[in-house]
């Protein structure tokens, strides 16, 4: 019965082509975790930089998860939105990485990519914004093909993770 | 042609493969079919057909893992309906088999169709070439193929008879016979794979094999086989895979498939599991991290979670745990009465799925919610900000600051306090001279003059008790004192919890009772030269005001004068206000009764929960709440401090107009019947009944700032309710008995925003307090009422347009549209609601048993409670007293508590002559028992000290119809002199 604690915020994103942004985002785990204490999804503001390219969230996050087994070792999957001065979203980018195994205080930057459609889709999205969304926001994490999906590079963004690990040595897991 | 054709196996025979891991196969077939209908009755039809069936040929396609690797030569079909093939196929195979499909093609001229295809299963490693019989599978196929020459074709309706009847439809179907087997290498060893790698068991977990092989469940075809094997295999029912076999199952087993409620989602979890799932749920500081984290109410505040397993202690859950138990059980013991107890486990399920349906509404902020921005002050306000320098530093009337909201959420124990000002209060009773004999009333008023130079009157002091703590002011002379004190009470939350919810729903209700000190001189000593003088003071109460918490916290403040709830008997006191009438007019002497005036506060200002933003769905027609959104909207940009309700919200969540909620019902027939004669009477009667309904703030009860209307029969089923659903009902009662009555929607203390009842009679408008059953005339000053926002009738809404709110202030005229802005008007028409009460009550009889049983459960627990809070001393009960006064109590109930207290008194001194008595009656609704011990608590009369005391307890119970009971508790001591 080990526990892990991940204390750390969502500090902001950079490298998006509009920097009115927002951020959805969630923790995905195997069926050994559980969840003791603590939001394991939300929604950070909208900010808007007055300087600079990044916009800054720096939006909590302390979980406390207790685990029978290390797979499913969870990890934080993010949506990028970008929101106009019209209050419109626009999708701007997946992105998803593991909390880091280790304990200790990590940097974690996490790249994103967005889904591309066809060229009248993109022709469209020049002008009037949008663009094609994903289904299911399942197949960001997980590893279903995705040979048929095209995508585009976006921003990344900038994960401060602390990362506190208990009883897992008990088990035989090095930390 | 195309005949009913049957596929018949020859020879099947496995033989040795060659090298390497190979497959072998024997497949012979002989395809028969039926005799022709009856050769040579029908000549060249049936050559015709024997003509077709010649052209025709079949050949078998042989699939592995999907593609095809071999197929049969094309033979025709026999006389006899049988095809036979005869051949025997090795196949080496580099992969894991996962299905072999055998493919029976139709072949005419150059074209070729497919019949049927059969599904083979994968062989058993040890079922070995030479060792294996043939199978046969059954096979058909649904296409039509119809002709024009004799063959019967097929899913074509066709007759045996002459005369066309008993058609039968025949399908293409057969039996195809093959055997497959695993090879035998040279070196006599079989070429099947190894079992380990043979995808047998359930843990196979490879994840790619399809269900049906990955068990090794070759040759199921049996449907009955498959259910048991899917039901023992833990097949996941809902895993896509699975869906076609699932599909399967239902329909074969006409739909009882038993879905196993467990499934893996992640194969090989269990092998590299730390722990089993057991021991992770059954971790106790796990769980209690989880309660905490879920907000349960018992660990919401629970700071503290200790690191280690072993230091939760098995304690923490024994409550909570109960708490789960005991949701089926009815705790009859806490409510003394079957009804009451359901009731309560009612209101409680009603409140469990309210809490759910607001639970989400919650969730919704503005921006104001979260971010706090300070309005930039207009001109105006700086205007009256220079005007305020000019001000006097002590003005000699100060008026109260606002101060600033603290948010309820970062605060702990000890950091609220409950202010309490007592300032004065009015019409004290006064002491009766004591006097032993009771034939001496007439000297005594002769006394009088005398009496009043020389003796103390009263000498009252004023008792603020909440939550248990106790606070005095100092003593006072005179039947009207002032005190002007200020009390501090500390306000500890349910569980530490100082959340806007937990607030709400706290019940705890300050006390404010008002006592008289009596000093006794017990006895002189002369010790040590000086004289002491040993006094005892004793207490008596006189009355008291209660005030729940809720009200102070919504109201975030109360100011003002209320009437004490005094007794209607007071042994020792009299009320006759016998020299206040010195001076002018006196308005006081409209009321009878004593009256406080005081200010409550909590410090710091919490901020008072926000109604619920949440349109709710209303069956209403949108017309109309368009317009009553616009009218609320109106009244509060013009008169923001009136209260105005058009839209209520019923227990259903939904919104109804508040006019549909009016319609005359009939009160209890035994209530008309009291007083045949005395209209005024049964008037006083209902009003009496209605307020012996308990009141249960909608907000105390929801936890939640929402106020759900009940309509009149929920009510009296649930026999709890505030001050709106005693008003509706109060109203509808009046109606009902010819009387011009609305309702009035506004604002009263100590209850802020309500609703009173107004009634027109005898050229008069009366103001009727539904919860305490009281009535004021509208120009009477002490009617709690302050501000009256709108009127409420069966056909209209009122506004007050005018420009006071206090209704003496203000006409009750509403055909006067200046005065009063109706909600429908001649614009816009009454639509013909219909109301939402039931025609008729039902009232369930008065029972008398269950009373006179409650009656002595409550006195037993009473005696026991009050010797339980004298453990010092020793507690006698007067038994003589006791059944005196339990004689008196039902004439305190006839007469509704008047004109009996002079008789009584004098019976009761010349019963016990040599007895200096004092006590009262209390009277209560009765909801449960708590509230009654809690009020006989705080009149104090178990503090009294001296050694002879006796008591005596009398308690009644009075039934009503539908089970509302009035409760009356006598309580006396007896001090012998």
């Amino acid at each position: 019965m080990a526990e892990l604690h991940v204390i750390g915020q969502i500090v902001g994103a950079s490298g998006f082509p509009q920097n009115s942004l927002f951020c959805k985002w969630g923790v995905h785990t195997g069926g050994a975790w559980r969840l003791l204490s603590g939001l394991k999804e939300g929604q950070t503001q909208v900010d808007v930089p007055q300087t600079g390219d990044m916009a800054f969230w720096s939006h909590p996050i302390d979980l406390h998860y207790a685990t029978k087994g290390i797979q499913g070792w969870p990890k934080v999957h993010l949506q990028v939105w970008h929101q106009d001065s019209f209050g419109r979203c626009q999708l701007f980018g997946y992105g998803y990485c593991h909390v880091p195994s280790s304990p200790g205080h990590h940097r974690v930057r996490c790249v994103t990519w967005r889904p591309l459609g066809s060229w009248q889709e993109q022709l469209a999205q020049t002008f009037v914004g949008g663009g094609a969304q994903l289904r299911s926001p399942e197949l960001v994490y997980s590893g279903a093909d995705r040979y048929r999906l095209h995508t585009e590079a976006m921003g990344t963004v900038e994960l401060e993770l602390g990362v506190i690990m208990r009883h897992f040595d008990k088990y035989g897991v090095e930390s | 042609m195309r005949e009913p054709s049957q596929w018949v196996p020859m020879i099947s025979r496995a033989r040795q493969g060659d090298q390497g891991e190979r497959e072998r196969w024997l497949q012979q077939m002989r395809v028969s079919r039926l005799p022709g209908l009856i050769a040579g009755q029908v000549k060249w039809a049936e050559v015709a057909r024997r003509e077709d069936v010649a052209k025709r040929s079949l050949f078998i396609k042989i699939l592995y893992n999907g593609k095809e690797v071999s197929r049969t030569d094309s033979r025709s079909l026999n006389t006899d309906f049988r095809v036979h093939f005869g051949q025997i196929f090795n196949l080496k195979i580099v992969n894991c088999p996962q299905s072999i499909n055998l493919q029976v093609f139709e072949e005419l001229g150059s074209s070729c169709s497919l019949l049927t295809q059969v599904f083979v299963p994968v062989p058993e490693p040890s079922v070995l070439t030479g060792s294996v019989l043939l199978e046969e599978f059954e096979f058909s196929s649904n296409q039509r193929v119809m002709f024009d020459h004799e063959g019967v074709g097929s899913d074509v309706p066709l007759s045996f008879e002459p005369d066309g009847s008993n058609k039968q439809t025949l399908l293409t179907s057969g039996k195809l016979s093959c055997c497959v087997s695993w090879g035998i290498g040279e070196d006599d060893v079989p070429l099947a794979p190894p079992v380990s790698q043979q995808p047998a068991g359930i843990h196979s977990g490879l994840g790619r094999l399809d269900a049906v092989t990955s068990i090794g469940a070759s040759g199921l075809y049996d449907m009955k086989k498959i259910g048991e094997w899917a039901t023992q295999s833990r097949l996941d029912p809902n895993d896509p895979k699975n869906a076609s076999i699932m599909q399967l199952l239902k329909v074969a087993r006409s739909g009882e498939v038993t879905a196993p409620d467990y499934f893996r989602l992640e194969q090989l979890q269990e092998e590299f599991n730390f722990v089993t799932d057991e021991e992770l749920e059954g971790s106790k500081r796990f769980r209690l991290l989880r309660l905490r984290n879920q907000e349960v109410a018992e660990f919401r505040s629970y700071k503290c979670v200790p690191g280690l397993e072993r230091e939760v202690s098995d304690k923490v859950f024994q409550e909570y745990e109960k708490r789960l138990k005991d949701g089926e059980i009815i705790d009859t013991k806490e409510h003394l009465d079957s009804h009451r107890a359901l009731v309560a486990k009612y209101l409680q399920k009603i409140r469990e799925s309210v809490i759910n349906r607001f639970l989400l509404a919650k969730h919704h902020y503005l921006l104001s919610d979260l971010v706090i921005e300070e309005e930039i002050p207009s001109i105006g306000i700086l205007g009256i900000n220079l005007f305020k320098l000019a001000e006097s530093k002590r003005p000699l009337k100060p008026q109260r600051k606002e101060r600033k909201k603290v948010t309820a959420q970062n605060l702990s124990d000890g950091d609220i306090r409950l202010l309490v000002n007592i300032i004065r209060a009015y019409d004290i009773p006064v002491r009766r001279p004591h006097s032993n004999k009771p034939g001496q009333s007439t000297p005594s008023v002769i006394q009088g003059n005398d009496w009043l130079i020389g003796q103390v009157q009263v000498r009252p002091f004023v008792e603020v008790s909440f939550q248990r703590t106790v606070l005095q002011t100092t003593t006072a002379d005179g039947p009207n004192p002032c005190w002007n004190e200020e009390l501090q009470l500390p306000f500890s939350a349910p569980n530490g919890d100082y959340s806007i919810a937990s607030l709400q729903s706290a019940k705890d209700e300050v006390f404010i009772s008002i006592f008289d000190e009596l000093v006794y001189e017990t006895g002189v000593s002369d010790k040590d030269g000086g004289k002491s003088i040993h006094t005892r003071a004793e207490k008596h109460w006189l009355g008291s005001v209660k005030i729940p918490f809720s009200t102070i916290y919504s109201q975030s403040r109360i100011d003002g004068t209320f009437k004490v709830n005094t007794p209607s008997v007071l042994l020792g006191y009299s009320k006759e206000r016998s020299h206040g009438t010195n001076g002018g007019y006196d308005m006081r002497s409209l009321s009878e009764g004593a009256f406080i005036t005081v200010f409550i506060t909590i410090e710091p200002q919490l901020v008072p929960g926000e109604p619920i933003r949440e349109k709710f769905d209303s069956q209403e027609d949108e017309h109309l709440l368009q317009a009553s959104e616009r009218f609320e909207r109106d009244a509060a940009q013009r008169y923001p401090d009136r209260p105005v309700i058009t839209t209520v919200i019923d227990l259903n969540g939904k919104t109804v107009f508040i006019t549909r909620y009016i319609r005359p019902l009939n009160p209890p027939q035994e209530l008309l019947d009291a007083f045949p004669n005395n209209p005024q009477e049964a008037t006083a009667l209902v009003a009496r009944f209605v307020s012996l309904i308990p009141s249960l703030p909608d907000r105390v009860s929801f936890s939640g700032v929402c106020d759900l209307w009940s309509t009149c029969d929920q009510f009296l089923t649930l026999l709890a309710g505030d001050e709106e659903e005693h008003a509706v009902l109060l109203c509808n009662y009046f109606l009902s008995m010819g009387k011009k009555t609305w309702l009035i929607i506004g604002t009263a203390i100590p209850e802020g925003p309500t609703a009173y009842v107004l009634t027109y009679e005898q050229s008069r408008y009366l103001i009727w307090n539904p919860s305490s059953g009281q009535y004021y005339g509208q120009y009477d000053t002490f009617c709690p009422l302050q501000t009256v926002g709108c009127l409420v009738n069966a056909d209209n809404v009122w506004l007050n347009v005018q420009q006071y709110t206090a209704p003496m202030r203000i006409s009750f005229d509403t055909t006067k549209a200046n005065l009063w802005k109706p909600f429908f008007s001649r614009s816009f028409s009454h639509p013909g609601l219909s109301s939402v009460q039931q025609g008729e009550l039902v009232y369930r009889r008065t029972d008398r048993a269950a009373a006179a049983e409650l009656q002595d459960r409550i006195e037993k627990i009473l005696k026991e409670k009050i010797m339980e809070w004298r453990p010092r001393q020793p507690t006698r009960w007067n038994r003589y007293c006791t059944t005196t006064l339990k004689q008196f109590l039902p004439k305190l109930e006839l007469s509704g508590g008047r004109d009996v207290a002079e008789g009584h008194r004098h019976e009761l001194q010349s019963l016990l002559g040599d007895n200096r008595i004092a006590g009262f009656p209390l009277h209560l609704p009765f909801s449960e028992i708590r509230p009654i011990v809690e009020a006989v608590h705080s009149t104090g009369v178990h503090n009294i000290q001296a050694s002879n005391v006796e008591f005596a307890l009398a308690v009644y119970v009075h039934p009503y119809p539908n089970n509302v009971l009035s409760v009356w508790v006598y309580l006396a001591s007896l001090v012998r002199t």
